[in-house]
């Protein structure tokens, strides 16, 4: 047994420092960018590479932390999109502010459909999931005067910054490395909190959960908000970048609603940096493949994807940062021999 | 006016045809340490579940504090004041041994630095601050059992029921768990415990409970219970009567 | 009272097709308690197997069936060994992994045939009967037949079969079919190749019906799954029953209500039925232990 005066010595780290370690890591994946600004083929694939971390790490709460699987999540990326399309084409809104109504709305259904499909366990609420992104698309394709229907939505190129239209492309890549950076600061400090303990335990075991006084429901209601909350602000956002919106591109779940998931998968579900490490491998690997295979082989890039899918989750179920995990701790127990 | 601590009356919980409880009633006051023995499958854990809200009764009521509380979640009666360990141990993979413990502390303390601390204190009193920052996945039986102690007393509950806590421990970790039950009773807190191990009831039970085939069949001390022909018949058989001093 | 009866006629047929391709699925769910998602890959896959059959060797697909059936089989068995099997404790992998498969199989597909759309149904689609008065597709009704030999046949397989009965066991209790002896491993094997043998059946009979298409499998997957949560897990007669009524529930939206909006009618199928009643039409017991709702 060990003497009591041991516990009361344990301190835990200061927020401060974990934020400053974050700030560094993020500060890294920031290189490429600083590298490459004046290229215009690498600072798209940077732009796309920071948005879709950020939209990794939005999933990354309710999927990663809270063990909830949604497949659902592209109908709130398309949510914040057309919202934000619609508020800056129609009331004339800067971007800038359009994007929080947007989100509030993708929040708002979130909260709706969320309601009764938690519910159902594992497989069966990311089955339910997949449904609502089948009934949006539908939706979407059917609405033409909210959504333009299957064709779409186009907004015209406009120049200005408070049209968040840029001419120079490095803009954009900032942009999303500035919206990345805040969804990972505010993915530190919802692990550190109680919300974010409280999803790990509901993730780990729903029983346990209830009788440490969790309600297990309001929890995952909660951490579906914020995701959903942070993926129609990442919508807003790329909908002001492709300024072109249609329901396949917006609703596809390889090339959304599964991307997410899939680069949470490969850079570490439920970590924090993991999202990010996954989109810096996932997205320019992505992009080259379709480029080396996409004219001769069609689908070509999707084969690899699905094979990395099935490859990953049979061999790298904790993504790479977990692996990476397993090798250092490997490494410090060695030194202590 | 004295508080109604914990009074189940006339509990029954039916499963399609199967009595699993069978009108059980007991009470208890603060600063007990009750027993509740019976063999296997006498409804022992099932009871637990009514009490701390796995499940609901088809009969009867729970009332906790002076509060029916027999239609609550179970997440509103752990808020209430009653905290509870699982025959099988359930550490929180994914997180850390502390985080484990700091998922209960969470519950009366908001802040983060609040929680951590509160939690440090619990493992200190379990003895599991030296494997504080081990993943919970990697701890030993006994060290699991231990965890589940703790996230329960992390609760600061009123009443904590402990569903078989000694199970596969050696005689040292049991005489542990033993000297913490009732340094934690000398406090205040009040001991609800299903337990096999007849000697550890004896040793530390004020009051015993039997229970087979979901019916209270005995209640009393230690001693008065376990020498009871209708408790050795249920757990020995009728053969073993005769022989019974 | 004409359309009415032709909508009714239509959606019976559309639920014999859902069936079939169901069975097979909630056969999976019941016993390897997995969520396939690539399951309507595999009626893909065995949709074209059928055509390759018909436009290389001349089989008709009412022959093609007792190749690609076993072929199917085979499949299954080696996606469940190689995929499913170290992936059973993991139930979020398995998403991954079925999601995976799936992308895998509708892309692999795409590259070999290039996009081009095949069709056997030019040969097929003109014969039509009279049923009850009303015109059906020869095609349709087949597989309506089919349908309901394959469910009659399933529950007399499970019924009296030794290893039948061993699914049953394992579908209702895990833990204590592995107790009283029943090699819980080598059951899920031949169930989930069962599984795609249906699937395989399922393809070969549809070819004649639908254009051929790398993503066809898709349309099939969601009915399929609102299909296993209506009718209860690992109930045979719940998923004939569960298809047709699904069939009937779609063609009486689209007919009634926008055809677009019965995309919604999966959604709300799954709410409704998992708020009401989780277990389903003839659930068994321990499908809550799956997860579709959760117990109080």
């Amino acid at each position: 047994m060990t003497a009591p005066q041991q516990a009361f010595a344990a301190q835990p780290d200061s927020f401060g420092l974990m934020l400053g370690r974050y700030a560094g890591l993020l500060a890294l994946s920031a290189l490429p960018l600083v590298l490459l600004w004046s290229n215009p083929y690498w600072v798209n694939i940077l732009a796309y590479t920071y948005l879709f971390a950020a939209l990794a790490a939005a999933w990354n709460i309710i999927g990663g932390f809270g063990g909830q699987f949604s497949l659902g999540h592209g109908v709130f990326f398309a949510i914040g999109a057309y919202a934000v399309a619609r508020l800056y084409l129609d009331l004339g809104l800067t971007p800038w502010l359009a994007i929080f109504p947007a989100a509030a709305l993708a929040t708002v259904v979130a909260l709706l459909v969320s309601w009764p499909t938690f519910r159902l366990r594992g497989p069966f609420f990311a089955i339910a999931t997949m449904a609502i992104n089948e009934a949006c698309f539908a939706l979407a394709n059917y609405s033409d005067r909210v959504t333009g229907g299957p064709r779409g939505i186009l907004i015209p190129f406009r120049a200005a910054f408070a049209n968040m239209i840029f001419i120079e492309r490095w803009k954009y890549a900032l942009l999303m490395f500035a919206f990345m950076s805040i969804v990972v600061l505010i993915t530190v400090a919802l692990r550190r909190g109680r919300l974010g303990h409280y999803l790990l335990a509901v993730r780990a075991d729903e029983d346990a959960a209830r009788a440490a006084g969790i309600d297990v429901l309001k929890v995952k209601l909660q951490g579906m908000a914020l995701s959903a909350l942070l993926t129609g602000i990442g919508g807003g956002l790329f909908a002001m970048y492709v300024r072109v919106l249609d329901p396949p591109s917006l609703f596809s779940l390889p090339d959304i609603g599964v991307k997410f998931a899939l680069i949470s998968l490969i850079g570490g579900i439920g970590t924090i940096i993991g999202p990010v490490i996954g989109a810096l491998l996932i997205v320019p690997l992505e992009n080259f493949l379709r480029g080396a295979l996409g004219g001769d082989i069609p689908g070509g890039h999707l084969i690899i994807l699905g094979a990395v899918l099935v490859v990953a989750s049979l061999f790298l179920k904790r993504g790479v940062v977990g692996a990476v995990l397993v090798i250092t701790r490997r490494i410090r127990q060695r030194g202590r021999r | 006016m004295t508080e109604r601590f914990l009074a189940v009356e006339r509990v029954t919980r039916r499963f399609a045809g199967l009595v699993a409880v069978d009108g059980v009633s007991f009470s208890m006051d603060r600063g007990d340490i009750l027993s509740l023995i019976g063999p296997n499958g006498a409804g022992k854990t099932t009871l637990f579940n009514l009490i701390t809200g796995q499940l609901k009764p088809s009969e009867g009521t729970i009332v906790f504090r002076n509060e029916r509380i027999d239609q609550f979640p179970p997440y509103a009666r752990a808020q209430r004041g009653m905290g509870r360990t699982f025959q099988i141990a359930k550490p929180l993979t994914g997180m850390t041994t502390r985080e484990n413990v700091m998922v209960g502390a969470f519950m009366r303390h908001r802040a983060h630095a609040d929680a951590f601390a509160h939690a440090s204190a619990v493992l200190a009193e379990v003895g599991l601050t030296a494997r504080a920052e081990v993943p919970a996945a990697e701890l030993t039986l006994s060290e699991r059992r231990r965890l589940e102690v703790a996230r329960a007393l992390a609760l600061e509950p009123d009443l904590i029921l402990l569903d078989e806590v000694m199970a596969g421990l050696n005689a040292t970790e049991v005489t542990q768990v033993i000297e913490l039950i009732h340094r934690l009773n000398a406090r205040g807190m009040t001991f609800l415990v299903i337990e096999h191990n007849l000697k550890v009831v004896r040793a530390f039970s004020r009051r015993v409970i039997v229970l087979h085939h979901g019916a209270k069949i005995a209640e009393g001390s230690a001693a008065d219970v376990l020498s009871d022909p209708q408790v050795v018949t249920a757990y020995l058989g009728k053969k073993h009567l005769a022989g019974h001093a | 009272m004409e359309p009415f009866l032709n909508i009714l006629i239509s959606g019976i047929l559309l639920g014999g097709i859902y069936s079939l391709v169901s069975i097979g699925l909630n056969l999976i769910f019941g016993v390897v308690r997995i969520v396939n998602f690539a399951q309507g890959e595999l009626v893909m896959l065995a949709m074209y197997a059928t055509f390759f059959c018909f436009a290389k060797f001349g089989i008709g697909p009412y022959y093609a069936v007792f190749l690609v059936a076993p072929l199917m089989f085979v499949v299954g068995l080696a996606v469940q060994r190689l995929v499913l099997q170290p992936l059973q404790n993991e139930p979020m992998m398995q998403i991954f992994a079925t999601f995976g498969l799936l992308i895998l199989f509708e892309n692999s597909v795409l590259a070999i045939t290039r996009g081009e759309g095949y069709s056997l149904t030019g040969s097929y689609s003109s014969v039509v009967i009279d049923v009850f008065g009303l015109k059906a597709s020869m095609t349709r009704v087949i597989v309506f037949i089919a349908a309901s030999a394959i469910a009659l046949g399933l529950m007399l397989f499970l019924s009296r079969t030794m290893a039948g009965k061993a699914i049953r066991a394992v579908i209702q209790d895990r833990q204590s079919a592995r107790l009283m002896g029943i090699n819980v491993e080598r059951t899920y094997l031949l169930t989930f190749g069962l599984g795609s043998a249906l699937a395989g059946v399922a393809g070969a009979l549809l070819a004649p019906i639908y254009t051929l298409s790398p993503y066809i499998g898709g349309n099939f997957i969601l009915p399929a799954f609102a299909v296993v949560v209506l009718g209860g897990l690992g109930s045979v007669p719940g998923a004939y029953l569960g298809g047709l009524a699904v069939g009937l529930m779609e063609g009486f939206a689209g007919y009634y209500v926008d055809p677009v909006l019965k995309q919604a009618i999966w959604f709300i199928i799954f709410v409704v039925v998992l708020v009401v009643r989780p277990s389903g039409l003839m659930g068994q017991a321990g499908a809550e232990e799956v997860g579709l709702r959760e117990q109080t």
